[in-house]
């Protein structure tokens, strides 16, 4: 069962302390001119992104030596092995902050690279937002590992494939990989959240 | 009986859903749905046979997925999937003529160029290899179907067209804010597939069919062609584990009713229905009177996300993409300076243009290819209608077909040649279509003369099957200064081509006023007096504020403008240019040096109008070296120092930027003495690149010309113009570990073939000791650090 999420950017709210992060910048010393620019990239991402999101849930099991089982494949990491230790299960989910968001920054980019990294960045702490929202909704009742995504440690993009067919991510999302493996839109995130205890 | 006969006498059943059907016979998770019909063909025939039973006409293959990126072995999947419907159709006790075999189509599970890899070509060639495939084994039908992409829609319709003559059924997804996921909406939808010249349009999937009646409504309104529904059996649930549909067979088809009562005329299910639903659906509406589609009357162009109407209210088609007496447009144009015409494009959004015009021909250059790379740059970034002007038949032709949308052309004339050659075009790829009032022996003179000729070319349009509606008349304003009957004819014709034949109609504004001084003054009264003889689109320049005042006004006077909004906030807007300017002079006196504080701030506009005013007491290069230069150094130092970051030091770049365009004009040469020349490029596979841009904004300002070949670079490319652009650097940029590889690639390729090119890289997963891993002569950190290199490689 795939369970779809969706919400208006406004609902999220954006942490603009991590968007200050992602473009290298400290609160503290962000002047009043930046500020309005800040506010004003904030408009175009609030105006341009679609919050949507596909949850499943996924059996877990260890084989021999660092190959786990999913229902959509198995994965040999070590890292992962690590994250997931004593799970039987897990959510694996994808999100994505929409198309229009990539547009945008493109299109920001002919007339101000400042302003579009600016955005970029909004929109990178925008859909962090969303997955911490949803990894906040995956948790009630529950114990849950930190999420892990795909590319991080030695797990391989390769199985961002598996997880795209498990989690029917384009007909529900309109997302894709490209040849290289990496997300259309670009602003997207899938991750795999183990389960350590449920029912509590 | 042929599938479009029956759809003029009678309202056609489709199918149900199949996939929860084939997982309920057996079908796993993982498991290629399509294999099932070499596998299991009695499992399929057994599901087909069933919605026959139920009543629908229309029964899709299981070809869904069909294509040769997901099967080696397409031709027999596709030979299995039709004969097992036919097999069905052979065990059907009810009539079998009113049974079809739809090939069914959905997306190809890549996102198409720009947003993602898949080039749009090689989208067709992949669609047409499925349509020719299907043809030849038997469909009655193409359904294009659960398309969530307008230009992927597109591309399976062209592949469809060109390689069968079956006829196409296409439906879209939309989700409960009626859009696509790319955006589009259903008007847009309309616009562009009726144009293309599909049998019937209408929505799958995603939706339960309550939620799908706004649009349904949306589709009978503006839709010319039968409007298909085939939506889900509501929203789905996990019941002990199982997926469950939240609306049952009762219920849908209760509201099936109420859908076909609209004006629907194509009823079917998706995700979650079955033969029960169909069964239903068909018995509560096929004793409902059949309303037979009418044909609208709605004149539309459209985007990749919304239509624009042309109406009685007024539209604008901005005309400034156009290199006709621009010095800066045609230097554009020679540099393939692409960013230019697409900046051109936004600042027209922004001062409210609805279309805009691409005119990119220059003797110069090949028009062919500028005219293509500027549409795809266009359409990238600006959700506008474009409205494609050339007069070379075939710069049309690659543009109509990479348009995302429905199209302006501009133009056909009542020549001859020009109807052959350009009304063709118009038929095959789709489009609305401005006429100009000229032919053989020229402009007429009288207002009559010129309505004899744009019917001419309503006449031939008919013989193509171009509908009126997309026909836009232009009568041709000219110079009034060498014919004073000019303005007066012109305004007469519009009237009386609107009276007498009934079509839409557009002119040249600004023509009008050609010789005569304060050209702004004529411009907009002239547009006035069009407008109040019905001119429906202005070519005009929406940067003009006498003409956007004319306009705003006219629209608040004839009760277009609800509160008269608009026109308040273009009075506002002009009252804080005039702010804006004193807020210059403010400044400038406050600091007694403003143009260093405006780059520091990062202030572009006032910035270059700084600039522009110290270019009267100043020479060019004490600017350059006594204020941008300083001013530079400041921000670097800061940067440096951590008390300034990366994006207040872009936007000082770009203020740097613009105080250095307003110098640059001051300077004979015209161009600055440039340290060196470096290439950078995002490697091939990676998508992107905004780090790269980041690094060509600050080299740029430190005075390096640079050639930024964009993202998704092959190595051959690089390679290529690292030779044929003699440049000594070569910058790559890559933000995955998967495309370091191809960095790794290029940087063997580039010390083969131009053993003299120095190599730097940067991005996000690189190191230094991975820089030296792959054979990179330099490693930046960060832009600046790019700077550094530069200075150390392209010294002296």
């Amino acid at each position: 069962m795939i369970s779809l999420l969706t919400k208006a950017a406004d609902e999220i709210e954006v942490d603009k302390k991590q968007a200050l992060r992602f473009m290298g910048c400290k609160q503290e010393i962000i002047s009043e001119d930046f500020d309005e620019l800040y506010n004003e990239c904030l408009e175009l991402y609030l105006a341009s992104a679609d919050l949507k999101a596909v949850v499943r849930k996924t059996d877990v099991s260890f084989q021999d030596g660092n190959k786990i089982k999913f229902d959509f494949g198995t994965i040999e990491s070590e890292s992962l092995k690590k994250n997931l230790r004593g799970c039987k299960s897990a959510y694996v989910f994808a999100a994505t902050a929409g198309s229009e968001v990539d547009r945008q920054i493109k299109k920001l980019s002919v007339m101000s690279d400042g302003k579009a990294m600016i955005l970029s960045c909004i929109a990178s702490s925008g859909i962090e937002c969303w997955c911490d929202f949803i990894n906040d909704e995956m948790a009630r009742n529950k114990v849950l590992r930190p999420r892990f995504s795909p590319g991080y440690g030695d797990v391989s993009l390769c199985v961002q494939k598996d997880i795209f067919d498990f989690l029917d991510v384009n007909r529900k999302l309109g997302m894709s990989l490209t040849e290289a493996l990496m997300m259309v839109p670009v602003k997207s995130v899938t991750a795999i959240v183990g389960i350590v205890e449920e029912n509590i | 009986m042929n599938i479009r006969d029956l759809l003029n006498k009678r309202r056609v059943y489709f199918d149900g859903g199949l996939g929860t059907l084939l997982q309920k016979r057996g079908l796993k998770a993982g498991e290629l749905p399509e294999m099932w019909n070499i596998t299991h063909p009695e499992v399929l025939t057994d599901i087909h046979l069933a919605y026959f039973n139920a009543g629908s006409n229309i029964v899709c293959a299981n070809t869904f997925g069909a294509n040769s990126l997901k099967y080696d072995n397409l031709e027999e999947i596709i030979t299995a999937a039709i004969n097992n419907v036919k097999k069905a159709i052979e065990l059907f006790d009810g009539d079998k003529n009113e049974c079809f075999v739809a090939f069914d189509m959905g997306p190809l599970g890549k996102m198409l160029e720009p947003m993602g890899d898949m080039p749009f070509e090689k989208a067709v060639s992949l669609f047409a290899e499925s349509v020719r495939l299907a043809e030849k084994h038997g469909a009655d039908l193409i359904v294009i179907e659960t398309m969530n992409d307008c230009y992927e829609t597109k591309a399976a319709v062209l592949a469809a067209k060109e390689n069968s003559t079956l006829p196409i059924f296409v439906t879209n997804v939309f989700d409960e804010k009626g859009k696509l996921m790319t955006g589009a909406d259903a008007k847009a939808m309309i616009a562009m597939l009726e144009s293309l010249g599909v049998d019937a349009v209408g929505m799958n999937c995603s939706l339960g069919p309550k939620q799908m009646l706004e649009r349904v409504r949306e589709y009978v309104k503006y839709s010319s062609l039968p409007v298909i529904v085939n939506p889900n059996a509501g929203l789905p649930r996990s019941v002990d584990g199982n997926t469950v549909f939240d609306v049952d067979a009762e219920e849908f088809s209760d509201v099936m009713k109420e859908i076909a009562s609209l004006g629907a005329s194509i009823l079917g299910g998706c995700c979650g229905t079955t033969p029960e639903y169909i069964r239903k659906t068909v018995e509560k509406t096929k004793d409902l009177p059949f309303i037979p589609t009418e044909k609208k009357n709605y004149t539309l162009v459209s985007s990749y996300t919304h239509a624009v109407e042309i109406s009685d209210e007024p539209v604008l088609i901005g005309e400034r993409i156009n290199p006709t007496g621009k010095k800066r447009f045609r230097q554009a144009l020679l540099e393939n300076d692409i960013d230019y015409i697409v900046s051109e494009g936004i600042t027209q959004q922004e001062k409210g243009a609805h279309i805009l015009d691409v005119n990119v021909g220059l003797p110069e250059i090949n028009e062919d290819e500028m005219l293509v790379s500027s549409v795809k740059a266009l359409q990238e970034v600006i959700d506008l209608p474009l409205q494609i002007d050339t007069v070379k038949a075939s710069s049309m032709e690659k543009a109509m077909r990479i348009y995302n949308g429905k199209p302006l052309i501009n133009s056909v004339n009542g020549k001859k040649e020009s109807m052959d050659s350009v009304l063709p075009l118009v038929k095959k790829y789709g489009g609305a279509l401005i006429a100009l009032t000229i032919d053989e022996n020229g402009i007429p003179e009288t207002a009559e003369g010129r309505c004899e000729i744009a019917k001419k070319i309503i006449d031939e349009c008919k013989k193509y099957g171009i509908d009126k509606k997309d026909i836009i008349v232009d009568p041709l304003a000219m110079a009034v200064s060498s014919d004073e009957s000019s303005g007066r004819v012109t305004l007469e014709a519009v009237q009386l081509i609107k009276e007498k034949l009934g079509v839409k109609t557009s002119l040249g504004v600004s023509n009008i006023s050609f010789g005569l001084p304060n050209r702004p003054a004529v411009n907009s009264i002239f547009l006035s007096m069009a407008f109040e003889k019905g001119l429906n689109c202005a070519i005009m320049n929406p940067g003009s504020a006498e003409m956007m005042q004319s306009y705003h006004t006219f629209r608040a006077l004839k009760g277009f403008d609800k509160g008269c909004a608009a026109y308040i906030d273009f009075a506002s807007r002009i009252t804080l240019k005039a702010d804006s300017a004193a807020c210059v002079g403010a400044a400038d006196n406050e600091n007694g040096d403003g143009l260093q504080y405006f780059i520091i701030k990062g202030l572009k506009e006032k910035a270059y109008d700084n600039a522009k005013e110290l270019l009267k007491t100043m020479k060019p290069l004490d600017i350059i070296n006594g204020h941008i230069v300083p001013a530079l150094d400041v921000v670097g130092k800061r940067f440096e120092e951590k008390t300034m970051y990366l994006p207040q030091l872009l936007m000082s770049a770009e203020a740097a930027g613009r105080a250095f365009d307003a110098v640059k004009s001051g300077l004979s040469t015209g161009k600055a003495q440039s340290k060196g020349r470096i290439i950078i490029a995002t490697v091939k596979g990676d998508i992107h690149d905004i780090g790269k841009n980041i690094v060509r904004v600050l080299l740029e300002n430190y005075g390096y010309e640079v050639i930024d070949l964009g993202k998704d670079v092959p190595p051959e490319l690089i390679v290529e113009k690292a030779k044929s652009e003699k440049a000594h650097l070569v910058g790559l940029s890559a933000l995955m570990t998967t495309t370091v590889e191809a960095m790794a690639e290029t940087i063997k390729l580039l010390k083969k073939e131009c053993p003299d090119v120095v190599t730097m890289v940067g991005g996000a997963v690189l190191t230094e000791s991975y820089a030296d891993m792959i054979g990179a002569d330099h490693y930046a950190k960060d832009a600046m650090g790019a700077v550094r290199i530069a200075g150390l490689v392209l010294k002296g």
